[in-house]
Formats: structure tokens, sequence, C-alpha cells
């Protein structure tokens, strides 16, 4: 008698399977998915870098030809969207998109050029990063932007020997 | 990608994870996803199966049972590794416990017992949704293609 009842539960049930693969699904607001890097927006700054839990984004300095690599391995990424959040250009968006089966690796690349420091001639940082950052700068700030660390401890403290008068 | 002709069985294999991967691949099993009416089916057994389930990271203490249920599926074999621990190693990748991954567990396999890699569809996700996990299958069986590729842009 209870097999009877459930055949009336199941009737009044109906079919609960979803047609998933034959029409499409809806993601529910908030989903993280895929994570899109803008080439266009990015600046090299490497904060998404320093957050990522897995090291799924991973910056590779090439100072011998002058680029600044940050690869992005889909295999790593655990979605969390942290990256997204301390992006300061807001170049990480997070997708709805999660088919995101694959074979071998998928490993999407941004290189950005290095500029030279004015006095060495080493590559030092990238340009686009100093630009963002000298745009938030008083002109004060700004001197000696243009050369690398090294070279700005060396002038610095030159400066303060003569300033100091001990070698006169 | 297609090597198999008929229906595909499935063993479902956990090296180590945190349960969430092996809950959503049995929502997959269940009525409401319901993977059966493409005749993919849950064994008991690697010797029954087509393809290998792998979720977790492969932690060092299950690695030798991983192998010897991998060496036990009937060629033509297919892993499906289900999860971002497993495809990359998660947040696990550098842990002194787990090897990192299904790329680590290839190179074990390689150069310790001469197998080598079987044909892989790798899933992201942490964990990957039940439809991520149907669509995965389907790229495995050739019915779908790839959407995600690498890709490099330079820029000054």
């Amino acid at each position: 008698m209870s097999r009877l009842s459930w055949i009336k539960t199941a009737l009044e049930v109906g079919v609960v399977t979803k047609k998933y693969p034959f029409e499409r699904v809806e993601v529910p607001d908030g989903f993280r998915g895929l994570p899109i890097f803008d080439s266009g927006k990015c600046i090299g700054c490497t904060a998404c870098a320093n957050v990522c839990t897995p090291d799924a984004i991973k910056v590779v300095n090439d100072f011998t030809n002058g680029f600044r690599r940050i690869e992005y391995r889909l295999g790593k990424c655990i979605f969390c969207g942290r990256c997204a959040d301390v992006c300061p250009v807001s170049a990480i968006t997070i997708t709805k998109e999660f088919e995101l089966a694959y074979t071998g690796d998928v490993i999407n690349a941004i290189e950005i050029k290095f500029i030279k420091c004015v006095q060495c001639g080493q590559y030092y940082t990238v340009s686009r990063h100093l630009k963002h950052v000298s745009s938030k700068l008083n002109d004060e700030a700004l001197e000696g932007v243009d050369i690398c660390p090294d070279c700005r401890r060396r002038s610095n403290i030159n400066s303060l020997i003569h300033a100091s008068g001990v070698f006169r | 990608m297609n090597i198999y002709k008929k229906s595909i069985w499935v063993f479902h294999l956990n090296t180590g994870g945190c349960n969430s991967c092996d809950i959503e691949i049995l929502d997959v099993l269940t009525p409401y996803h319901d993977v059966e009416r493409f005749g993919i089916k849950l064994v008991a057994s690697p010797r029954h199966a087509d393809a290998l389930l792998l979720t977790g990271p492969v932690t060092k203490e299950i690695l030798p049972k991983v192998i010897d249920a991998l060496l036990a599926v009937p060629e033509p074999k297919l892993v499906i590794a289900i999860g971002s621990c497993t495809t990359g190693g998660g947040i696990w990748y550098d842990t002194y416990s787990t090897i990192g991954g299904l790329n680590e567990l290839y190179k074990v396999l390689k150069e310790e017992y001469g197998v080598p890699e079987p044909s892989t569809v790798k899933i992201p996700g942490c964990p990957p949704k039940p439809e991520s996990i149907i669509y995965g299958i389907a790229l495995a069986l050739g019915v779908v293609q790839q959407k995600v590729t690498t890709t490099t842009a330079r820029v000054e």
C-alpha cells in the first residue's frame, strides 16, 4: 500500500530532470566563473599575483628580453575572485562562463614591455605602471621617477654626502 | 577525441580531496541531472570502467593506490580530472603531503612505471558545477568543441 502512495507522490512531483545539454542554463547572481584579463587595461602591477592563493597567476620578469610576463593558468585557478577585487584598474572581470573543460594546458598570458633607466640603461619597471603611479603623485614626488631604484639610492646618498659637507 | 563507440562506465576515485567535487559528481548521477540517460554509469571496480573520475590533489599516502587503480582500467582508458585540486594542485600545490595534481602523477607514472599519459579531460572549478562536469564528459566524447584556448597578448 505504501508503494502505491510513492507512485502518487511521484506523479504529483512530475519530471525534475534538467534538460541542460539541450537548453541553456542560467547561473545565479554572484556566480564566479572564468576571469578574463583585459590586456589593454592591465598596468602590470602584479597585485593579482600577490593575492592569488593557488599561484594560478604568476609573474615572470624577463630582464634580458625586456618584458614582464603575467601568466594565468586555468588548471590552478580556484575561482575565488580576489584578483578582480584587488585590481586597481579593474582589468580583470569575473564572467559567468562555466563550460571550462579542456585538454592539455590552457595558459593566458600578457607580456608588457619594460622601460629602461635613463642613467644606467637597465630595465627596471613597466611604463604603464609608472604612468599610473605618476598620475597620482604631485610634482615634488615625481623627481627621479625615471631612474631605477639602485641609481636613485646612489644619487640620494651622493646628495646627502654633499649636503652634509663631509667631503668638501 | 572520441575513443569509445558505446556508453562509458565510470569509476569514481577520491584522491584526498575535501568531498565537494564528490558531492557534485553524485549530483550529476541523481535524477536531477541524470547522466544515466546518456549511458554513463557508476561502477564499483576500475576493471569494469572505461573512465576514471579523479578528484582531489593526490596525497602521498594514496599515490600507490591511485596508480594501482589507474593501471587496472582496461585500454582504451580515459581520465576525467574533476576540480582544481586535480587539474593543477589547487591551493595544495606546494604542501608537504600532496604531490600537487595530475601532471605530477603522470610524471611518476612515466618515470617509475613507463606508462604513457592516458587521454585526459580536465574540468577546473572549486567545485565545478554539475553542468560543467556534463560538458566535460561531452568534450571527452567529442560531442562539443573546447571553448577556452591559450592566448598571449603582447602590449607596450
